[in-house]
């Protein structure tokens, strides 16, 4: 019993140093997104037009998931034609889908009305919990899923044809 | 050349360090008084060389010396003097050496103290802070060189941080806090010291409660400030998010509440002794954990681990530190056994039990929560992270609890309390809580939870209160003086108590502040043309005008802020920003605040487009948030005014000097 109670120090120290050491290796920093590799997280919610959408719905062909919102200017303004272009270019070899990022669906129509409608999918987030699920830190943000669901690449800021093309290399799209 | 001297004074510091633990120890053991003065000294001449050091560093950056890379790297020929004075601490390397110098700076201070007092614990006190200081010169000599040089020189530096350099407080801020977590070795040495001597008596007692509550003082201070820097400058709205670096100056603070306690309760009689040392002990260990846990230090870092070899010797610090405490305790258990009886259910002691079980179990909430992600990761390879939800929902019921306490313990008697003197001393400040929280939900205040944080701290402030008119009343009555003389006649008399009764008092404040704040600030966004105007709750913003322009006082840093006219509760015109640095990506958000007693109108720039001018402002009112900073100051104060050297106190310390004299 008096020797059990030295147990005591190793009891302590080891699960703790095995956790802090396990920590050592990490670098959020690194990798830009840990989706990358792993598929899309799961939702359900309403576009715009009343309609559902899924994560399911993103099977199947390539998809470009658009983090926005009409108040994000001039960078969510600056990246418009850039999607519109892809969606012209494109239209049905990649699906594109704007997710709305602490916006009001009115504001966001506006902002369509303003600054052209492309007709692909506009979903409202309203709780923000799609957001949170990709770990969306501040709009634009833009991911990459392959036609099996996979995210392939994660873009911060705007997005210019350069990087656009890019990206859409890495699912698979282009010319 | 400078880097040369630097680097020299690190290296003689560990070597000095290493000295004064080995002089220290050998002087312990054997009673030689020679040797007990030559490893004071040494501690001594390691405070000064890490205050050359540090000097050499300060010239470095004065002088935007880029032949030393941490200047290069974290200054420019365009910073500005008192900036490239504080980046002294506002990164890693230099953090360290700020920090080796406080904390040979606090344990010169306790040496010097005591250089003819406690003539058996003194010597393995300056052992532990001088094998504490031995590792971070390792450090310093080894990983964490903060005089690397570099060749060929640079003509422009990379300049400090973004974040950092954009408010004061950054001057204020890491000092208070680092005071506050290097003055913590104090007390673990002190422990360490009693428990190798077995000398776990009163002595060892008041020592350390006294050496605890200054780095205490710090540690808060530090904390309040820190919350008041990140609502001034990140411009997010709020001041606390449960950010690992957060919550680790949070964790010490818990447990180091917890103690200053627990200690009144072990100064009474011998029971919970084991229990305080392991709170000494625990709180010294997670000041290291908080250290690793924010890359040693480096204020508001990125929630990241270090991604040098200093993350692996601070692993090895904590884990030294936590086996060296733990086994000291185990092998000293016998002697720690307490012999009081469990205390009456309704008293003063139990309260003080109950209040120690809350931080522990605070704490321990916190600390699941931070490294919760850590450890599901290394399970799981899942990455996660607990968000500010989780902890506010976890923490709430002990925050609650804790509140009603600092109430009714100072009003419970000690040893056992009958109905009488509960009905006595709790009826009116029940009724009081009452009236508070019906009073608030009138003024429209919704929530179950800013409701009852009103209710208990009406009813705390009104236990508190009546104890000091009763103190006063008695003494009135009985010397004649006036109430004013007869309250502070009492106080002072009675420093301890009184203060403390003031840093609850802080506590309630700071406490209804948060809780209004939290659950009565409204927010908005708006995207403005010049010209137009938005409004929310009772203010209008008008968008006058999108200037654009370097920063007078820092070219290198082109400002971009939105003129803006406020109307309402408070007038006036604001000129939020951003502010772009050439060695950030993002831009630096520079929020504007506009206090009055009832609440802020805080104001940030989110995003511009310089072609039209327009602007997209979001719009915060923030409740009674000036009563967090007010209520921290209150408990600064009171805590102060508790440790303040009274009469009585001056008359024994001369005394005591006197007879040492004869």
């Amino acid at each position: 019993m008096r020797a059990a109670r030295w147990l005591l120090v190793p009891l302590l120290a080891i699960p703790l140093g095995w956790v802090l050491f396990m920590g050592l290796g990490r670098d959020p920093s690194e990798v830009p997104s840990p989706l990358i590799g792993k598929p899309v997280p799961s939702f359900a919610l309403t576009t715009l037009d009343g309609e559902s959408f899924t994560a399911d719905d993103l099977i199947g062909r390539p998809a470009v998931i658009n983090f926005w919102a009409s108040w994000c200017i001039p960078a969510c303004v600056d990246e418009h034609p850039v999607l519109m272009d892809t969606a012209a270019r494109y239209p049905d070899e990649v699906l594109l889908v704007g997710i709305l990022y602490d916006d009001t669906p009115q504001d966001a129509l506006d902002f369509l009305v303003r600054y052209g409608d492309g007709g692909w999918p506009q979903v409202d987030d309203p709780s923000g919990s799609v957001a949170l699920a990709f770990g969306v830190f501040f709009p634009p943000e833009t991911f990459f899923v392959d036609a099996d669901g996979i995210v392939r690449a994660k873009h911060y800021g705007p997005l210019t044809e350069a990087s656009m093309a890019r990206n859409l290399a890495l699912i698979g799209v282009g010319p | 050349m400078l880097a040369n001297v630097g680097h020299a004074a690190v290296v003689i510091g560990l070597a000095v360090s290493l000295f004064a633990a080995a002089a220290s120890v050998l002087a312990a053991r054997s009673g030689d008084i020679g040797l007990a003065t030559a490893g004071r000294r040494a501690v001594y001449v390691a405070c000064g060389l890490s205050a050359i050091a540090c000097g050499v560093m300060v010239i470095a950056l004065l002088g935007h010396d880029f032949s030393i890379l941490y200047v290069a790297r974290n200054n420019a020929t365009t910073t500005p003097p008192f900036y490239s004075f504080i980046s002294l601490w506002a990164a890693l390397e230099g953090s360290i050496l700020f920090w080796t110098l406080l904390l040979t700076a606090w344990s010169s201070l306790l040496l010097y103290r005591y250089r003819s007092a406690h003539p058996a614990l003194m010597p393995w006190a300056a052992a532990c802070l001088a094998v504490v200081a031995a590792f971070f010169f390792a450090v310093m000599t080894w990983p964490g060189d903060p005089f690397v040089s570099v060749t060929p020189v640079a003509g422009e530096g990379n300049g400090p941080n973004a974040l950092l350099q954009n408010h004061p407080f950054m001057g204020l801020h890491p000092p208070l806090l680092y005071l506050g977590y290097t003055g913590l070795a104090i007390p673990f040495a002190l422990t360490v010291a009693a428990l190798v001597t077995r000398r776990l008596e009163a002595e060892w007692l008041t020592l350390v409660r006294r050496w605890t509550l200054v780095p205490w003082i710090f540690l808060t201070a530090g904390i309040v400030a820190g919350a008041w820097w990140s609502y001034e400058v990140l411009g997010w709205g709020g001041y606390w998010a449960w950010d690992p670096v957060e919550n680790a100056a949070l964790l010490p603070w818990l447990t180091a509440t917890a103690f200053i306690h627990s200690a009144m309760v072990a100064e009474r009689g011998r029971s919970l002794r084991t229990w305080t040392v392991i709170l000494v002990t625990t709180t010294f260990v997670l000041t290291l954990l908080g250290t690793f846990l924010t890359r040693s230090g480096v204020i508001e870092s990125v929630h990241s681990f270090t991604q040098s070899a200093i993350g692996a010797w601070f692993l090895a610090g904590v884990l030294g530190a936590l086996v060296v405490g733990a086994v000291l305790v185990v092998w000293r258990l016998p002697d720690l056994a307490g012999t009081g009886s469990p205390p009456a259910l309704v008293s003063r002691e139990s309260a003080f039990l109950l209040n120690n079980l809350l931080f522990a179990g605070l704490a321990f909430a916190v600390l699941f929560g931070t490294l919760y992600p850590l450890v599901a990761e290394a399970l799981s390879g899942e990455r996660l992270s607990v968000g500010a939800p989780w902890f506010n929902r976890v923490s709430a019921p002990f925050f609650a609890a804790l509140l009603f306490l600092a109430g009714v313990g100072p009003a419970l008697p000690w040893g056992a309390a009958s109905w009488g003197t509960l009905r006595d001393r709790f009826v009116a400040p029940a009724l009081v809580g009452l009236a508070f929280a019906t009073l608030g939900a009138v003024a429209g205040l919704r929530g179950a939870a800013p409701l009852l944080t009103l209710g208990l701290a009406g009813f705390s402030a009104t236990a508190l209160l009546r104890e000091v008119v009763r103190a006063a009343r008695g003494r009135s009555r009985s010397s004649g003086e006036g109430w004013i003389r007869a309250a502070w006649g009492v106080a002072t008399r009675n420093r301890r108590r009184y203060g403390g009764y003031l840093a609850h008092l802080g506590v309630l404040v700071a406490a209804v502040a948060v809780a209004v704040s939290a659950s009565g600030s409204v927010q908005a966004t708006a995207v403005l043309n010049p010209g137009q105007s938005a409004s929310l709750a009772g203010y209008t913003v008008t968008h006058r005008d999108l200037v654009r322009e370097p920063l007078a006082a820092d070219p290198r840093v082109f400002e971009t802020r939105a003129e803006v006219d406020v109307r309402g509760k408070q007038v006036g015109t604001v000129r939020p920003a951003l502010r772009d640095y050439p060695n950030s990506v993002a831009a630096i958000a520079t929020p504007t605040v506009m206090t009055s007693v009832g609440e802020d109108f805080y104001l940030t720039l989110m995003a511009y487009d310089p072609d039209t001018g327009a602007v997209t402002l979001r719009l915060f009112i923030n409740p009674l948030v000036a009563w967090i900073w007010v209520g921290g100051a209150v408990v600064v104060l009171g805590a102060g005014f508790a440790i303040w050297p009274g009469r009585r106190a001056a008359v024994s310390a001369a005394s005591v000097a006197a007879t040492e004299k004869a």
